[in-house]
């Protein structure tokens, strides 16, 4: 063994070094490969714009020579006049290493590709691909702004690419062009020639849309009342008055040089930095511009957020005031320039609990944050949090991690679980001593440091394991995303353009099922897209709309669904729905303590019983919904008979391979059907706890829709839903959830006596080969098939 | 004793993997450690002591920093074994998990599918006692996994094998 042995890993993970996905070329004195095709020069100006400091030194030290010259009364420090020829010499060489480095700066930005080619003894060739940019942004320095210059930043994977300077129009539209082409769109810069160009004050485009605009006198009053600046300008008024009531002014110096160096920073990143603040909605994501004098316009890349923190100082609270900063990946390791980090990870300096609730909706789509419960931590942290064990909290969802703590400051620090690095536990002496012990959430660098202090050490430990497993899943469930995405590849470009037509987008995905996928409008409504181009479902969103239209005048005391518009747009088919409240009865199940948990499974038995108050548009055993429908059958027995051809004609052999003896477990599932006399009602046919919505109650969560009506819909025996809500219940992938199964069994015999444990069996055995064929789309489905008819 | 070893159990329950058993350091870490603590406070405490007694002639208090420095070597050495007996670390599934710490405990969780780098590391008086060291990178600087004190062909393996776990969960970010 010796030395260091670096190995690397997986390749889409960023890390400190060269970045792979960018091409660049060293070479000594060799040309770069020769460029067929006319490369530019950045702006001639830029190497006067990038060196302006040291002209107006050489001015200034000029100034200075002729005005102490000039006076005879003035003390004449006889060694400042050698200085200045030396700093002249001096900005003579950068003037010269200005012009050389801005002459040999030559850059490409076309159809084909995107190369910046710099040095001039040492030859480098930069070229990036188009998909792999991950923001571009303008930024225009005071002296830049005043030329109308600015400059083009290009972030790639890990590393930013600057391109100074060029015009301001031309900068804007490089951006757009290269945006585009980063979208996977195949733009042409030509196209973009006439497009609308930035200002010299607010960058923003014509078709951006401002969400969150701060004003001056906001962002001014807001931080003369935060807690960063208030505490140094105390300390420093206490300090100069003490030291002027004693005389030892002097004294102080040492410590208010630096207090006033940092409330000097302070100002420049809070109040210069993020002057006329303004986050907008553009075509391609959302875009932030900012600053007094730096004029950043920088985009927002959302799939690269880490987590979210939002933060209160104590005075902003009467104001409803917050501030949130972002962790983006690759933005906190931007080349060293600190501040500037600091600055890119602000989301909002300040803003009203609604602008922070849109914003987040933008950046965190589909996260249902007030909807996570909180758990305090255990009041014996008092002994060691003294100062804020009362504030200390923290609560986590199916996605989501939340920490809050503190009063002078309030913080709360979100981590989406499939953002989760790694997990550590810490527990010092005195905390062992008390039983409690701290959580760590890690995540890459930035402003979010989400840690939940001093939990009972139990709970600790459940939580840091368990999230773990969250992270897991969660990133599992991006990548089956991605996959359906890159699955519809080719698709893809129209329905980004069609879910613009509707206001909605990509990132606005509330979920998706086999046959379409559901994505936000606003909060009362949802566009399903379906995904198939056929007749098929078309006609059952029809026939869905009149059923649903037909129980819009019905109460059954839960919510149902509802269509307002059928239509078909570029090609695609949609339904507008409305949309639920709460939040997904499956996902909460999966997090839910037992003690809510078993209340809100009653709610949902509840929910289910009350569908067979649903009225049918025909009399007597019917099939609802689909082809030929409504189709009616004298008996149940032809009913059922009638709803398993279709499946069994795809699952018969495979079962016959499967199950042994199932041509007899099909013969005693038809006995029993026809020994079942029953007054037909409505049956939805699929109530499980995906179909389910759950919201708050006044004793907690309960059951308060069901929606997903479907072909399975029928006019037939009401005991199939409350059997089916039980057998379902045993598909969710929640440990307790067998046992859960079980509880809820001895509930529903209570309800309805021994009697409905034969039918749970008999029921078991007809979903058992009713959902058979989905062998191929759903393996879990088929295997849980198999179970109900080996029973 | 006996409440002390009761207390590790209760320790050991909050921070056991769940299941596993941990892996321990090898024995020539404890002995490094040994070494490192009888070499390097009494140098330390010699130099000042000299430094004391020749500026200031009184030689009475160069003896008591010796005692000073015989009394820390003492303690360090106690804590040496209980801190050597701390480390421990164990391959799971998905995972991989790490403990350490006598009077700050800590355990830390890292998924395979995080791990950017694994580094073998192993310097000069470390390669003398035949040890090295593994240390793992993800995309946050906060989670500074790291084992110390193993046999330089456990760490080549535990490399090689969290390597392929890495590259078999790899997820983007």
């Amino acid at each position: 063994m010796s030395g260091t042995q670096p190995q690397r890993m997986s390749s889409d993970s960023p890390s400190a070094g060269s970045d792979p996905d960018v091409t660049t070329t060293s070479d000594l004195h060799a040309p770069v490969a020769a460029p067929a095709k006319p490369t530019e020069r950045p702006h001639p100006l830029t190497p006067f714009v990038r060196g302006w400091l040291v002209f107006v030194a050489l001015a200034i030290g000029w100034a200075r020579e002729f005005v102490t010259s000039a006076s005879e009364n003035q003390f004449e420090p006889s060694g400042l006049v050698w200085i200045l020829p030396i700093l002249g010499v001096v900005v003579l060489l950068a003037a010269i290493a200005g012009f050389i480095s801005w002459y040999f700066t030559r850059f490409v930005i076309d159809d084909e590709e995107l190369r910046i080619e710099t040095g001039a003894i040492f030859k480098r060739s930069t070229k990036i691909p188009f998909e792999r940019l991950q923001a571009v942004d303008i930024v225009q320095p005071l002296v830049a702004r005043i030329f109308g210059l600015a400059e083009l930043r290009l972030d790639a994977g890990n590393s930013t690419t600057k391109l100074r300077y060029l015009t301001r129009s031309k900068a804007s539209r490089f951006r757009d062009y290269l945006l585009a082409r980063a979208h996977g769109h195949q733009a042409s810069i030509r196209d973009l020639d006439q497009q609308a160009v930035a200002s010299a004050f607010t960058d923003l485009g014509a078709a951006d849309h401002p969400l969150v605009q701060v004003t001056p006198q906001r962002l001014i009053l807001s931080f003369l009342l935060s807690t960063e600046w208030l505490i140094p300008t105390a300390i420093s008024i206490i300090i100069l008055v003490g030291t002027v009531a004693f005389g030892v002014l002097p004294l102080a110096l040492g410590a208010l040089i630096p207090l006033l160096i940092g409330m000097m920073s302070l100002i420049w990143r809070r109040v210069i930095g993020m002057f006329n603040f303004t986050l907008a909605e553009s075509p391609r994501g959302l875009r932030i511009t900012r600053g007094l004098t730096n004029l950043t316009s920088q985009s927002v890349p959302i799939n690269r957020v880490q987590g979210v923190k939002t933060s209160q100082p104590l005075l902003w609270k009467p104001l409803g005031w917050y501030r949130v900063d972002i962790d983006v990946l690759g933005h906190a390791q931007d080349d060293g320039d600190n501040s500037e980090a600091t600055a890119s990870s602000v989301l909002l300096p300040v803003a009203s609990r609604d602008e922070v609730e849109l914003a987040l909706g933008r950046v965190l789509p589909g996260f249902d944050l007030d909807g996570i419960e909180l758990h305090p931590s255990p009041t014996r942290a008092r002994w060691l949090r003294w100062f804020d064990f009362w504030t200390l909290r923290y609560g986590w969802d199916d996605r989501t991690l939340i920490t809050e703590r503190g009063w002078l400051t309030y913080v709360r620090d979100v981590v989406p679980h499939a953002k989760t690095q790694s997990v550590r536990v810490e527990q010092g002496p005195l905390q062992r001593r008390l039983r409690l012990a701290d959580v760590h959430i890690h995540t890459p660098r930035g402003p979010v440091n989400a840690v939940a202090h001093q939990l009972d050490e139990q709970t600790a430990r459940e939580l840091a394991l368990s999230q773990l497993d969250r992270a897991r899943a969660a990133r599992a469930a991006e990548r089956e995303h991605r996959r359906v995405e890159s699955v519809r590849g080719d698709d893809h470009q129209g329905e980004t353009k069609l879910l613009a037509s509707f206001g909605t987008g990509r990132d606005q995905l509330l979920g998706w099922g086999g046959e379409s996928e559901v994505f936000a409008l606003d909060h009362d409504r949802v566009l399903r897209l379906y995904r198939s181009r056929h007749e098929a479902p078309r006609r059952t969103a029809a026939q869905l709309k009149d059923l649903y239209g037909s129980w819009r005048a019905v109460d059954i005391g839960i919510e149902l669904p509802m269509i307002m518009e059928l239509g078909e747009r570029d090609g695609r088919f949609y339904s507008v729905d409305r949309r639920f409240s709460g939040r997904n009865f499956s996902s909460w199940l999966q997090y839910a303590d037992i003690s809510q948990r078993r209340p809100a499974l009653i709610s949902f038995l509840d929910a289910t019983e009350r569908l067979q108050h649903l009225p049918s548009p025909v009399p007597g055993f019917a099939r609802l919904i689909g082809d030929e429908a409504p189709q009616q059958f004298t008996t149940l027995g032809e009913l059922l008979a009638a709803m398993l051809k279709n499946p069994l004609r795809t699952s018969r052999e495979r079962l016959e391979h499967d199950v042994p003896g199932i041509s007899e477990v099909w013969d005693r599932l038809h006995a029993d059907i026809a020994e079942r006399t029953v007054t037909p009602a409505l049956v939805h046919g699929d109530v499980c706890p995906p179909n389910a919505y759950l919201s708050q109650g006044s004793d907690g969560p309960v059951v308060t829709g069901i929606g997903d009506f479907s072909p399975h819909t029928l006019h037939a025996d009401p005991l199939m839903d409350v059997v089916g809500a039980l057998i379902f219940l045993e598909l969710e992938p929640y440990a307790d959830a067998p046992a859960d199964v079980a509880w809820l069994e001895s509930v529903a015999v209570e309800r309805y006596g021994l009697e409905i444990i034969r039918w749970i069996e008999v029921y078991r055995r007809y979903y058992g080969f009713y959902f058979s064929n989905a062998h191929a789309v759903e393996p879990a489905l088929y295997a849980w098939c198999l179970r109900q008819l080996s029973r | 004793m006996d409440a002390a070893r009761s207390l590790n159990l209760a320790m050991e329950e909050l921070f056991a993997p769940p299941a596993y058993e941990w892996k321990r350091l090898s024995p020539k870490y404890r002995s490094m450690r040994i070494l490192t603590t009888l070499i390097v406070t009494p140098v330390l405490f010699t130099i000042a002591a000299v430094i004391v007694g020749v500026t200031s002639g009184m030689w009475w208090i160069s003896g008591l920093i010796w005692v000073a420095a015989v009394v820390i070597v003492l303690i360090r050495l106690g804590f040496v074994t209980r801190n050597w007996r701390s480390w421990g670390y164990v391959e799971r599934e998905d995972d991989l998990y790490i403990t350490h710490g006598f009077m700050f405990r800590s355990l830390i969780a890292v998924p395979y599918g995080r791990m950017q780098l694994v580094e073998v590391e192993s310097g000069p008086l470390e390669r003398a006692f035949g040890l090295a060291s593994v240390s793992l990178k993800t995309a946050s600087p906060e989670t500074g996994a790291r084992i110390p004190g193993l046999a330089p062909e456990e760490a080549t393996r535990l490399r090689d094998r969290l390597t392929e776990l890495g590259e078999a969960h790899a997820s983007g970010l």
